[in-house]
């Protein structure tokens, strides 16, 4: 009996090498279950940014490639027009940090939105700049303790943090955007079918989706894998509520 | 029968462009090019083709990096100041060996500067303005004819070697307008099949990245792309050279100052001084063995350039012979004048002085 199988869109012979318990693996895989299951592996391009979401690469099989920090949105518009530019349906989407999508990347991430760009984009939130080290990023929580708010994030030294998908849900050329998590089997569900949903507004070409992905960083936020997930269900997600926040 | 037509430099460029097969544009208005992106608002949406009004030069560039990725010809274009801004994207685009083609219609710098005619960005473009070991082909118009010609050479160098490719235009020749015919396309087209992405259907997926984790790959990443700028200068080269078979003393100018030049020289060949001029048109490779060659019979060079003497340093590191190189230049404005670039060489043939103003 087989109970998991690999995904497809899973490259054979591929190494993970994410840290022990960080939530990246499984955001990919449900990533890749999508496109297997949209039946669209042959015709995705992937836009992996600079943070840990560019190991991306390594181990999805699908065509990629990697963003300048921040820049993830405007290299899908340029794919996705020159695409359309040649009659192709092909589809682009972006799997950004938060520190990417949200902080230096911001400007490209938001106007894209507001064009309509008819592109995925999905953003890890682990609440801190993961590959550098774990300094304090746009979504780090008041209080949190990083390695550049040593004494906590506070509200009048370093201002507030964003809130990404509620954000984007503002802007008009956005028809689909939420936030999951992926701290137990329900909202593992839940972030697939939202997923799913982003992938499948791209396709039916009605603009921006949006997902952004509750995640846990064991390794920066000095918490075990367990420890990180009672984080996000406990407090970080009366911060960030787990919502479809726009569904047009 | 000609099918000339009077035309601005930034128009030549973008329809020498659509008649290159580019279809897509990415551009944020900046003068003295926002013709060429005002132009291309309306052309390309009725073909059918992209265009995005990017929110930065940033944006735009990416945009151009996702774009020549899935193997689409695709423009962008700017200008100084702003050109810096697209530097780290064009430095991925030079490791990610992605065709981006860029216009920089020169302004005056250093910082915001001011939308006066200048040829500041010169090292910007020849050096790399970027980080990390790479280098772009840079062409200098120095006509609206040559603004489309070169437009579609730059294309067919950006496919041919896979590298971006810099058309470094005077903001003079941007806004001028001459009488040009915009040719169909000359160049073949390049098979960009064995790179391109645009999905896994009948293949293996690929990845186009610059950042290279194992030491030994990317050595070997950016010695290869060395060999490949060594080939480009090999094979590459392009220079203008006039009434240079006996000349004794040189001039060296791009873009529309050789024309200038030229008038000066004429001016001097009346007077029974053998001149010429040598005139650099692809900026990167630098046509160094040439220089060095006609520096073998010349006495004096005299490099004149529309800024403090950037060319100036490719001039010295190409003559290897005795003779005397003298600068003549002016950062910023109206264009110098004949009678002014000629008092300068009239003092400096008598007195063998350099001289600015
Ligand atoms: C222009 C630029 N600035 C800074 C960096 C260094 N850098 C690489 S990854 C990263 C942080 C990424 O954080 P985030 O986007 O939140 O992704 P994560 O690593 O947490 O998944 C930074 C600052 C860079 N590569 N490029």
């Amino acid at each position: 009996m087989q109970v998991f199988n690999v995904p497809k869109s899973i490259k054979k012979d591929c190494t993970f090498t994410f840290c022990a318990g960080c939530d990246h693996g499984v955001a990919i895989k449900l990533v890749a279950q999508v496109i297997d299951e949209l039946n669209i592996q042959d015709r995705t391009l992937a836009i992996a940014s600079s943070g840990c979401s560019v190991l991306l690469y390594n181990v999805l099989d699908v065509d990629c490639i990697e963003s300048p920090h921040g820049r993830g949105c405007a290299v899908a518009t340029g794919a996705k027009r020159a695409f359309s530019a040649n009659g192709k349906d092909n589809i682009v989407f972006t799997y950004q940090g938060d520190g990417d999508f949200a902080s230096i990347g911001l400007a490209e991430s938001m106007h894209s939105a507001l064009r309509g760009e008819k592109i995925t984009a999905i953003c890890i939130n682990n609440t801190n700049y993961g590959m550098t080290g774990g300094q304090m990023g746009p979504t780090s929580v008041l209080n949190q303790v990083t390695t550049t708010s040593p004494m906590g994030r506070n509200e009048q030294y370093h201002g507030f943090p964003i809130k990404t998908a509620e954000q984007i849900a503002l802007c008009d050329g956005t028809c689909f955007s939420a936030r999951v998590a992926l701290y137990d089997y329900k909202n593992i569900i839940n972030a697939k079918s939202a997923i799913k949903k982003a992938f499948e507004y791209q396709i039916k070409g009605l603009g921006f989706s949006f997902v952004e992905i509750l995640s846990s960083c064991p390794t920066n936020w000095k918490l075990s894998p367990q420890d990180s997930h009672t984080r996000i269900k406990e407090e970080l997600s009366k911060i960030y509520p787990v919502k479809v926040f726009k569904e047009k | 029968m000609t099918n000339k037509v009077l035309l601005k430099g930034n128009i030549a460029i973008a329809k020498a462009a659509l008649e290159s097969g580019c279809s897509c544009y990415f551009g944020y208005p900046i003068t003295p090019q926002s013709e060429i992106g005002e132009f291309l608002s309306s052309e390309m949406p009725k073909r059918g083709l992209g265009y995005v009004c990017a929110e930065s030069e940033i944006a735009a560039i990416n945009m151009a990096l996702g774009g020549t990725a899935t193997g689409t010809k695709v423009l962008v274009s700017s200008s100084s100041c702003a050109v810096a801004l697209m530097q780290e994207a064009l430095s991925y685009a030079a490791s990610d060996e992605l065709p981006i083609v860029l216009v920089n219609v020169m302004r005056a710098g250093p910082g915001q500067g001011y939308i006066y005619p200048s040829q500041g960005d010169y090292n910007q473009a020849v050096t790399g303005g970027g980080n990390g070991d790479y280098h772009t082909i840079v062409l200098s118009p120095a006509s609206v004819q040559e603004c489309a010609d070169f437009t579609q050479k730059a294309f067919y160098l950006a496919q041919k070697y896979r590298n971006p490719v810099i058309l470094l235009v005077d903001g003079l020749l941007g806004q001028m307008a001459e009488g040009v015919e915009i040719n169909t396309n000359p160049y073949q087209e390049i098979d960009n099949s064995s790179w391109r992405l645009d999905g896994n259907k009948d293949r293996t997926s690929r990845k186009i990245h610059s950042l290279e984790p194992n030491e030994t790959a990317l050595n070997k990443h950016i010695v290869e792309m060395h060999k490949k700028y060594r080939y480009i200068e090999e094979n590459e080269v392009q220079c203008e050279e006039y009434m240079l078979d006996d000349a004794d003393i040189i001039l060296t100018a791009f873009g529309s100052l050789s024309r200038h030049a030229k008038a000066v020289c004429n001016y001097y060949r009346e007077q029974g001084v053998k001149m010429g001029v040598f005139r650099p048109i692809t900026l990167y490779p630098f046509p160094k063995k040439r220089l060095s060659e006609l520096s073998l019979q010349a006495k004096q060079i005299i490099d004149i350039e529309m800024n403090m003497g950037q060319m100036l340093k490719d001039v010295q590191l190409s003559v290897l012979s005795n003779a005397q190189i003298s600068f003549v230049g002016k950062p910023v404005g109206s264009w110098l004048k004949k009678e002014e670039i000629i008092n300068i060489i009239d003092n400096i043939i008598k007195g063998g002085v350099n001289a600015g103003i």
